[in-house]
């Protein structure tokens, strides 16, 4: 099976990095640079592709991120649930696409459902061709944001539906959860849907990752930095 | 009668949508289906009826940015008998309300207001925030009109994240008039969309399903194929027969006797509300060429093998090959599993070098029961959306 490296050097040497089907939640406290690390891990390498669905800034500015972290941008797709309310008349490319808000979950199934064709079909890359079957990273730039808008109910079977959908076609999923906004039941209900979970916590203006669920790799806090798309454990 | 806009959904329902009738268009996460409420809305803005279309979840400016982009610029929807909500009174209402039920009394008000004043047709409403606010109950009281003359026909779309339950609930608690299914594969490729007619008030008949592609803003459908293959005299031609209401097959007797399909089998069966054309393949190689042209909207494909010739693996093998380049989904049915000489299905993975995401079914194509069971499974894979 497919192993997805996390760029990380010591966890892709203990581990091979994630198994394909692995679905990773971010928790994080605000203003600790999740999005970074989230990116950084949604980055991807030669043959694969990323989709970040981006309930928080503009497609350009995600794909800025990756262009600095050095990805080759016809691997990357976005999809905005931003940019469409104050520029209506915006008109999807296939490797950007706009719904009109974090609201709009049927949009959001039908641009994720519609980028994987794409991928499979071949007509993602600009005529490209990556590894076949594809390996696709996905990413949630904020589950926070989709609960603002949503029930948890409703979001967690959302989110039942395309963590399953990232399982069948063995990709890997991102997603960052504000850990400060929400309660123990939130917070529970979303981790179940995970096989993964990345603790993220800043004492003293040193952040700590935390991982648990990936095999052979040891849950203790440790110190960690991310520089253009690059993660480093500290010593 | 009101058109929904799609011949193929009109047929189903025996001409359209009755006056003053409930339509639930339930939508599938992911699937393409947005022209099934967009379609009906262009329609009975052609037919010049006034209307009232709720989108509590997106602005009026996109919302015809997007229809216009589905529908090629084909539809203006600032004609004088269209009329709006969208999130934005959304938003309003939510500010000017300090609690669910004066939201909810604002929100009827509203709607009972342009119903009466705009003598509204029909109502078209996108119903995911509404149900998430009010509940589907409190959603339809503030839908419904209490004046009997002017009740409208309603249609709405909902985003089903729970399946058949919530369906029933819309058939048994809320009495809706019609209610179709959109759905989608489940397998991310190939992308096999088809909607179900689930319920219409007035008639008990069995569901029906239909696949369909969207082309130039328009629901095209069509009917789906199921491929038989597999090497020579593994017994496809049987298969097609026993699965089929009706079928032919073109066959030449071979030199040692037996015959041998040439062309084509054909056969016609009807599946949980599908009606599936099967074809089997000739199994010589000198036919490869023709099978890739076959696998446009094909929903799957059985590979046949004969339990008792290990000698033909290696050709089914290269005809495995040839499928999940395609990335059709496949299901393997070992024949002749009653006589003497049986392989294992060890030994049959190994041969063909398959994983366990792939069925292996040992069957006797002669008996109807297995011949169906494989179908079964082969269609319930594609179709069923483990929820």
């Amino acid at each position: 099976m497919y192993s997805y490296k996390t760029g990380i050097e010591q966890i892709d040497r203990l581990s091979g990095g994630f198994e394909a089907g692995t679905n990773i939640l971010i928790l994080a406290p605000p203003m600790s640079y999740a999005d970074q690390l989230a990116y950084a891990l949604t980055k991807p390498v030669t043959g694969e592709y990323a989709i970040t669905l981006s309930t928080n800034e503009r497609a350009a500015e995600v794909v800025d991120f990756f262009k600095v972290a050095g990805s080759d941008k016809r691997f990357i797709g976005v999809i905005d649930a931003i940019t469409k309310s104050s520029t209506p008349s915006i008109v999807d490319t296939p490797r950007l696409r706009f719904v009109s808000s974090p609201t709009d979950l049927t949009g959001i199934g039908i641009k994720f459902s519609n980028m994987i064709e794409a991928i499979f079909e071949g007509d993602f890359s600009d005529g490209e061709a990556g590894l076949f079957p594809p390996p696709i990273r996905f990413c949630v730039n904020s589950v926070s944001t989709l609960l603002m808008y949503r029930k948890l109910e409703v979001l967690y079977q959302f989110l039942h539906v395309l963590t399953a959908k990232l399982k069948k076609i063995e990709g890997v999923g991102i997603y960052i959860l504000n850990s400060e906004s929400f309660d123990d039941k939130t917070l529970s209900l979303i981790k179940q849907l995970m096989n993964c979970v990345i603790e993220i916590k800043i004492e003293q203006n040193i952040s700590y990752l935390r991982i648990q669920g990936i095999r052979g790799v040891n849950s203790d806090w440790q110190k960690f930095s991310v520089n253009k798309g690059q993660v480093s454990i500290l010593p | 009668m009101i058109s929904t806009g799609m011949n193929s959904v009109d047929d189903m329902l025996g001409g359209g949508i009755p006056k003053g009738s409930r339509v639930l268009y339930s939508m599938e996460p992911g699937v393409n289906g947005q022209l099934f409420m967009i379609s009906s809305l262009c329609s009975a803005i052609a037919k010049d009826l006034s209307c009232l279309v709720i989108l509590p979840h997106t602005t009026f400016e996109t919302f015809s940015n997007d229809v216009s982009i589905m529908k090629a610029g084909l539809i203006d929807l600032s004609s004088e008998k269209i009329f709006f909500i969208d999130a934005i009174d959304r938003e309003r209402i939510q500010k000017s309300s300090n609690s669910p039920y004066s939201a909810k009394y604002e929100w009827k008000t509203r709607i009972a207001k342009i119903c009466k004043e705009k003598k509204i047709d029909v109502i078209f409403a996108y119903f995911d925030l509404l149900s998430e606010e009010f509940g589907i109950g409190g959603g339809l009281e503030i839908l419904a009109q209490e004046d009997d003359d002017l009740k409208s026909t309603l249609i709405l779309e909902l985003l089903n994240l729970e399946g058949e339950p919530l369906l029933r609930r819309f058939i048994q608690d809320f009495s809706f008039d019609v209610v179709i299914s959109i759905k989608s594969s489940y397998l991310a490729v190939p992308n096999f969309d088809y909607f179900t007619l689930v319920h219409t008030s007035w008639s008990s008949q069995p569901q029906q399903s239909l696949p369909f592609v969207t082309v130039n803003g328009r629901i095209v459908p069509y009917i789906p194929r199921i491929v038989v293959t597999g090497p020579v005299k593994s017994g496809k031609s049987t298969f097609v027969t026993n699965a089929s209401i009706e079928g032919i097959s073109v066959d030449r007797v071979g030199l040692d006797g037996d015959s041998t399909t040439v062309v084509m089998d054909l056969g016609l069966l009807h599946w949980n509300g599908f009606d599936i054309t099967l074809y089997g393949t000739p199994g010589q190689p000198r036919f490869d060429p023709l099978i890739p042209g076959m696998f446009k909207h094909t929903m799957g494909v059985i590979l046949m093998i004969d339990s008792t010739k290990p000698q033909f693996l290696p050709r089914a093998k290269e005809m495995i090959g040839m499928l999940t380049e395609r990335s059709v989904p496949i299901v393997i049915a070992a024949n002749k599993k009653d006589l003497p000489g049986r392989m294992e299905e060890k030994e049959i993975r190994s041969a063909l070098d398959i994983k366990t995401d792939i069925p292996l079914f040992f069957i006797s194509a002669t008996n109807k029961t297995d011949v169906r069971y494989v179908l079964e499974s082969l269609v319930n894979s594609i179709t069923q959306f483990p929820y």
